[in-house]
């Protein structure tokens, strides 16, 4: 990987330099929380932000996207001319959780056998800038091999203290750099710092928060356990966990008529695999009828199923569904039921 | 700098470039494309089959399946559903579906008549491994429903009988008015080309054939385990005893094979919604081999 | 559909209520004209005071059940409209006069006495959500209605589609509106257990979901009431919040 080393006051001259051309997306205050939105000046953007509420996947996979349109003259025979266009994009501060998490959003959508169109467009027409990051009380990101990311960006910036070591990703983003700020090699100063932020981001992590080895076969190991009966128990149906959650990509396709009824389209919308009709068939069959069986499930493939298809995590520990539900159900929760399960005293 | 980048969906697009079917096809996989009912003939009294042929013949001719394989059919403005492949890929030209009317979906396609268009995209599907049944007996279990995946296996076996050893199809139903293919079974048991074992739960003064569980045949039935290969599809209960009944006779792990039945809404692995454990069913499934299920959590 | 035979004959009728609902569908103007030219209203209590047809394919009802002459209303429509379809809080969850009736209790005999009047007794009639009267086909939730929802649900009748419509309760849609929880400020909202479909509106304007698309079929009360004092949220007042839902036996709701 390339590197070069910026000074923090050339930052707002990188910003303006994307500005000329992208949208730039960044991280800014909402009310007591933050959120990733489109920015009109540098001063917008927190730089030092813990984490925010949602995450970045709506620019890649929006709540809601039109697929095509139809009129209902002809039954099945009736696509209209339909064009949709993608603004150029900047996704700036974007933490390495984020970034590995987009990264296994392609792993799902970029697929040889089934192009998906749509996402393609969004990450063609998308640049990611990333930013190092501070773990809050809710991130276990390091225990699910998320804290850093090697590949998914085009820049990455490390905060040294008064300047940034930047990782370099893409041509299109050296440019850009080199064009706005005067970039430099790193000297043996900077490395040090380099190497002394990393080891400050690693010992920052909350260890109450149990590091268990071999989750996916032990979600297999625990999948009959009395524990999801108690975890699943509480869950309220409410799917605040998918929409908050960088990795959640189901979807529904639906049909939306306009009010004339001759016009439509089909409409791709988020969807959640702990909402209770998920896995209902025509006829009335409920494949996961009970909220256990769901929340089982959406763990499963967070910390096992995702694992046997693409060789990783999906859950990549950003804490915010630990944030969002009020149930307190999360990957954490389950991590604590393995480590009780492994405790000297545990029955 | 990118250009801001486009997604086109139009009917007219592919007619003034010179597109194969499968790039069109693959072009934008969520695009159905347009195919027209040239033929509907009442099964039962909830079934209805169906005969579609796509309009464009590039489609047309691009478009081929294997036994097991699904379809995405849309109506546009009440949505789209899956829908197994119930004809022999062996018959090129037209694809048949079986549908039973029990959702919003299948009431309106039940309504539809011959000429009209539904848009089709498709096939989908881990199908049966038809060449690597080839030279094997085959024991085919049905129930309800499940005989529409099934069928095109049977007719593509049917079609290629000499490839095969014996061939046993066990099929029970509810009630004698459920029976589905019945005349055309009927004639090929007739003629020697199969083993068939009708069965319902509810016999009425018609019925000729056996009244049971699907698994009661498996009592007199005797099987050349080592070379044998089944297929079972049948209501989520089901499976568990066949399988069972088949494990009895010393059918191998490896060599059960069984359509699942989910909600596959994308059919292309992406949405969720077919998921049983950590698999798709829409494109590690629907066939999966015992051994498979098995490792699969939750899949029966 | 051209054929004028085949126009869905369609009827609105107002039982017990504040009529929002129908007044908030003349309030798509832009649209009125795309939705009417779809089918034959035949009746519609609000603008028109010409009489009730014979023949029924749709039946949209407004308001609760309150007395045994609406009953018999709702019950004559059932049987000769394929569809019915309810409208707004009070069809769907008796509403206001299902709460206000519990005040009422017990009052007729402080007034009359032993001797209630036979008319009196018909206003004590405990107050009915359509669907408990007879069978609903399509509900459209909401105080007052989201006119372009009731389009849409009319469309789904006239045409068939097949959307599910959703049991999972509002907090996943309010998130996607990127809002902070009004739990984490001590504040009280119904969303943990109100159905979605609505888009969470409310919360997006900064008032909490106070319920009026009904409690969720899979709402986890129990699990609600424990989120509520875990954010120093008085018990007491969620308990009583959850008056609007009109659940009798509110702790048999979830098996």
């Amino acid at each position: 990987m390339l590197y070069r080393v910026i000074n923090a006051d050339e930052l707002p001259a990188l910003i303006e330099a994307f500005m000329k051309d992208y949208e730039v997306v960044a991280p800014v205050a909402k009310g007591k929380s933050f959120a990733f939105e489109p920015i009109a000046s540098f001063d917008e953007i927190v730089l030092d932000y813990p984490t925010t509420l949602t995450s970045l996947k709506k620019y890649y996979l929006p709540p809601k996207e039109t697929l095509f349109e139809f009129n209902t003259g002809g039954g099945g025979d009736g696509i209209e001319p339909y064009e949709m266009s993608v603004k150029p994009r900047v996704l700036f501060g974007a933490h390495a959780c984020d970034i590995n998490a987009l990264n296994n959003l392609n792993l799902v959508f970029d697929d040889s056998r089934y192009p998906d169109p749509y996402y393609d467009a969004h990450r063609k027409a998308t640049m990611i800038v990333g930013i190092s990051c501070s773990p809050t009380s809710t991130c276990f990101c390091h225990l699910l091999e998320s804290d850093e990311v090697r590949s998914g960006y085009d820049l990455f910036l490390t905060d040294i203290g008064d300047r940034y070591f930047v990782s370099i990703g893409s041509v299109e983003a050296a440019n850009i750099l080199e064009a706005a700020c005067d970039p430099r090699e790193a000297d043996d100063e900077d490395r040090s710092s380099f190497r002394k932020a990393t080891r400050a981001r690693q010992e920052a992590f909350d260890e109450g928060i149990p590091h268990i080895q071999e989750i996916p076969m032990l979600m297999d190991a625990f999948h009959s356990d009395e524990f999801w009966d108690e975890l699943g128990g509480r869950c309220l149906s409410c799917t605040a966990c998918s929409s908050v959650c960088p990795t959640c990509y189901c979807f529904d396709i639906v049909d939306v008529l306009d009010p004339s009824g001759a016009t439509g389209r089909r409409d791709r919308v988020w969807d959640a695999c702990t909402s209770p009709q998920f896995a209902l068939v025509t006829g009335g069959h409920n494949f996961r009828s009970s909220t256990k069986e769901r929340v089982r499930h959406r763990m499963y493939h967070k910390l096992n199923g995702f694992n046997s298809q693409h060789g990783r995590y999906l859950c990549v520990g950003c804490g915010r569904c630990v944030r969002a539900c009020k149930a307190d159900i999360s990957p954490i929760e389950v991590l604590r039921f393995f480590e009780k399960k492994g405790a000297d005293d545990a029955e | 700098m990118p250009n801001s980048t486009c997604v086109k969906v139009n009917p007219l697009e592919s007619a003034s470039i010179a597109l194969s079917g499968a790039e069109m096809m693959r072009a934008n996989p969520y695009r159905p494309w347009p195919a027209r009912i040239t033929s509907i003939t009442q099964l039962t009294e909830t079934e209805k089959l169906f005969e579609f042929r796509f309009v464009d013949e590039r489609i047309r001719s691009a478009f081929h399946h294997e036994p097991g394989q699904f379809v995405e059919v849309s109506i546009f403005g009440v949505g789209e559903a899956p829908i197994s492949i119930s004809s022999s890929p062996s018959k090129g030209g037209f694809i048949e579906l079986c549908v039973r009317r029990a959702g919003e979906f299948t009431q309106r396609l039940h309504e539809m008549q011959c000429g009209d268009v539904v848009g089709i995209r498709g096939p989908y599907g881990n199908p049966f491994p038809f060449e690597e049944m080839k030279g094997h007996d085959i024991l085919l279990v049905a129930g309800g429903l499940g005989i529409a995946p099934l069928r095109s296996l049977i007719n593509n076996i049917h079609d290629e009988r000499s490839e095969f050893d014996n061939v046993t199809i066990i099929y029970g139903s509810k009630n004698p008015g459920e029976v589905m293919f019945r005349d055309q079974f009927e004639m090929w048991r007739h003629r020697q080309d199969f083993d068939l074992y009708l069965t319902v739960d509810n016999p009425d003064d018609t019925w000729d054939g056996e009244v049971g569980l699907v698994t009661a045949p498996f009592a007199h039935l005797e099987v050349d385990a080592g070379n044998t290969y089944g297929a079972v599809c049948g209501p989520p209960v089901m499976y568990r005893f066949v399988v069972e009944e088949m494990r009895k006779k010393g059918i191998s792990y490896d060599h059960i094979y069984m359509s699942f039945e989910r909600h596959m809404k994308c059919g292309m692995g992406k949405c969720g919604h077919c998921q049983i454990g950590h698999q798709y069913c829409c494109i590690d499934g629907p066939v999966f081999n015992y051994w498979e299920a098995k490792n699969i959590q939750g899949s029966m | 559909m051209t054929d004028t035979a085949n126009i869905p004959r369609v009827v609105l009728v107002g039982l017990a209520s504040c009529f929002g609902c129908q007044i908030n569908i003349t309030n798509v103007e832009k649209h009125l004209m795309d939705v009417l030219g779809q089918i034959d209203m035949r009746y519609w209590q609000l603008t028109s005071s010409d009489p009730m047809p014979e023949d029924i394919d749709v039946a949209v009802i407004e308001g609760a059940v309150t007395t045994e002459e609406a009953k018999r209303t709702v019950e004559d429509l059932r049987s000769r409209a394929g569809v019915v379809m309810t409208i707004g809080a009070c069809a769907n969850t008796a509403g206001i006069p299902g709460i206000a009736s519990r005040a009422y209790d017990g009052r007729q005999h402080e007034v009359y006495g032993e001797h209630v009047p036979a008319l009196v007794e018909d206003i004590a009639f405990v107050p009915q959500a359509v669907h408990d009267v007879v069978e609903v086909d399509y509900e459209v939730p909401c105080c007052p209605i989201d006119p372009m929802d009731f389009v849409k649900t009319l469309q789904n009748a006239l045409y068939g589609s097949n959307v599910y419509r959703h049991s999972s309760t509002l907090c996943g849609e309010c998130k996607r509106n990127e809002r902070g929880c009004f739990f984490g400020r001590e504040t009280l909202c119904l969303g943990l257990v109100t159905r979605s479909g609505c888009g969470a509106r409310c919360p997006n304007l900064g008032r909490p979901c106070n319920g009026c698309a009904g409690l969720s079929p899979d709402a986890n009360v129990e699990s609600a009431r424990h989120a509520a004092e875990k954010s120093n949220i008085d018990v007491r007042a969620f308990d009583s919040a959850l008056e609007i839902f009109n659940m009798i036996g509110m702790g048999e709701q979830r098996v």
